[in-house]
């Protein structure tokens, strides 16, 4: 009888303990910063190729793109949001599938050993914004980029800067987390970005002029 | 015998669980422009219009038309949705996907989209447009957990609504085939005595069971 009293006490003590973790745990995921990394994976575009080898160097603004959401309350961080990397996956995927040759450049200064190029691209983040459904009232995560794509020749004169636009939402699922809606926005973002650059590149006015005059369409 | 009598009383209650359900009514109409018939080495592919800034037609929605689609002695070959949109990047996104079948004409003058639909042996798209909507939440449950265990006591109630419209579009003649709509509402109900027991109305899979059984015959001619 004793023994099962002891036992009882123990188990009450350690249910004590617990919870007082649990609690911890929880004020503490309460006060700290959610960081996300957006992964996604997107499909080479299905386009005439254009017969041009293209030099691209990645602006930091995207390369390392990092966004920060604050809480509208308290003004404190609420969210990272990390999408560099994927930016990095999404222009690797687009540009050789729209160029037959793609040379990737750490910085302007390689330009000059490479006598092939016939323009260098440079696109960067001017602008990033998320939507999350307990701020917008919206059963949809949203997220929407500015770029400011910047297309340039060897000798450094501009042929074109122009600014694109990338917009996706997912739906708010009952029991989905925070993390999942804002990645598969971003994701439906990027595809959305691939898909008008793809097939809006040789519409671009300066663009289609320089490829006109360069008998390239 | 009390362990016996126990065994009985589980199975009883769960089926008796089971067998409440909420009501729901289903309604489905259908609008034919031309004949249809699809042969079993030619497919299908169901597409959810995403387009409208305020909602999307679920993904899991559309697989689910496609399954019933697919079922049965006379089910038709249909091509996952994503496998479709990733292969046919960047032609039927969001913002790019043909909204009228004067659009698709124009997508089927680009060589390598033409190509590719070909590949897929696509006889018959499928958009499906819609979304359900809740309504009429009232009631209200409390839980609460203590040492000596814990139980919840309440009532909640709400409706569904569920519209929703599959328009189908002939690869060959590049129109319109007809169109389907399904429209179902129900009230759900969820009374909690130490429990919740949930008496859900099945809107959206009896929308999706109707309206997949209604595409299948109308693509196979027989409605």
């Amino acid at each position: 009888m004793i023994g099962s009293m002891h036992n009882l006490k123990q188990m009450f003590s350690g249910f004590r303990s617990a919870t007082l973790l649990v609690l911890c745990c929880a004020l503490f995921s309460c006060a700290s910063t959610s960081m996300i990394t957006i992964e996604g994976s997107y499909p080479a575009p299905l386009v005439n190729q254009l017969p041009l080898t293209l030099g691209v160097i990645y602006d930091d603004s995207l390369s390392a793109h990092s966004f920060t959401e604050f809480d509208e309350y308290s003004g404190e961080e609420q969210y990272i949001i990390n999408s560099g990397a994927s930016q990095m996956t999404l222009f690797n995927t687009i540009l050789p599938a729209v160029f037959s040759e793609v040379i990737y450049l750490d910085s302007a200064d390689e330009i000059a050993s490479y006598p092939e190029l016939d323009m260098i691209f440079e696109p960067a983040i001017d602008d990033f914004q998320i939507g999350l459904p307990q701020k917008t009232r919206l059963d949809v995560y949203e997220i929407w980029v500015k770029y400011n794509m910047r297309l340039f020749s060897p000798d450094g004169s501009s042929i074109a800067d122009w600014v694109m636009t990338a917009y996706g939402k997912s739906p708010q699922s009952t029991f989905g987390s925070v993390d999942a809606g804002v990645n598969d926005a971003a994701v439906e973002a990027f595809r959305d970005l691939a898909a008008s650059f793809s097939l809006g590149f040789a519409s671009i006015p300066e663009v289609n002029n320089w490829l006109q005059m360069n008998n390239v369409l | 015998m009390k362990d016996h009598k126990l065994s009985i009383k589980i199975p009883l209650l769960l089926c008796i669980l089971a067998g409440l359900s909420a009501c729901t009514t289903t309604e489905i109409d259908q609008f034919r422009q031309a004949d249809t018939q699809i042969n079993s080495d030619e497919s299908i592919v169901i597409l959810g219009r995403r387009h409208s800034n305020s909602y999307e037609t679920e993904l899991d929605f559309v697989e689910c038309v496609g399954n019933v689609v697919a079922s049965g002695n006379d089910g038709i070959n249909v091509i996952p949705e994503s496998v479709f949109l990733d292969e046919m990047f960047p032609f039927f996104e969001p913002r790019t996907a043909p909204m009228r079948t004067d659009h698709l004409e124009q997508l089927m003058q680009q060589d390598v989209a033409a190509e590719k639909l070909e590949d897929f042996g696509v006889e018959y798209i499928v958009w499906v447009d819609g979304l359900t909507q809740r309504s009429g939440e009232s009631g209200s449950i409390s839980c609460a957990v203590g040492p000596g265990g814990g139980g919840c006591f309440g009532f909640g109630t709400w409706t569904d609504d569920s519209n929703f419209e599959a328009e189908i579009w002939d690869m060959d003649t590049l129109s319109s085939a007809g169109a389907i709509s399904a429209d179902a509402n129900g009230q759900s109900y969820l009374p909690a005595i130490i429990l919740p027991i949930p008496l859900l109305a099945r809107v959206e899979s009896n929308v999706c069971s109707g309206m997949g059984q209604q595409l299948k015959s109308f693509l196979n001619g027989s409605v």
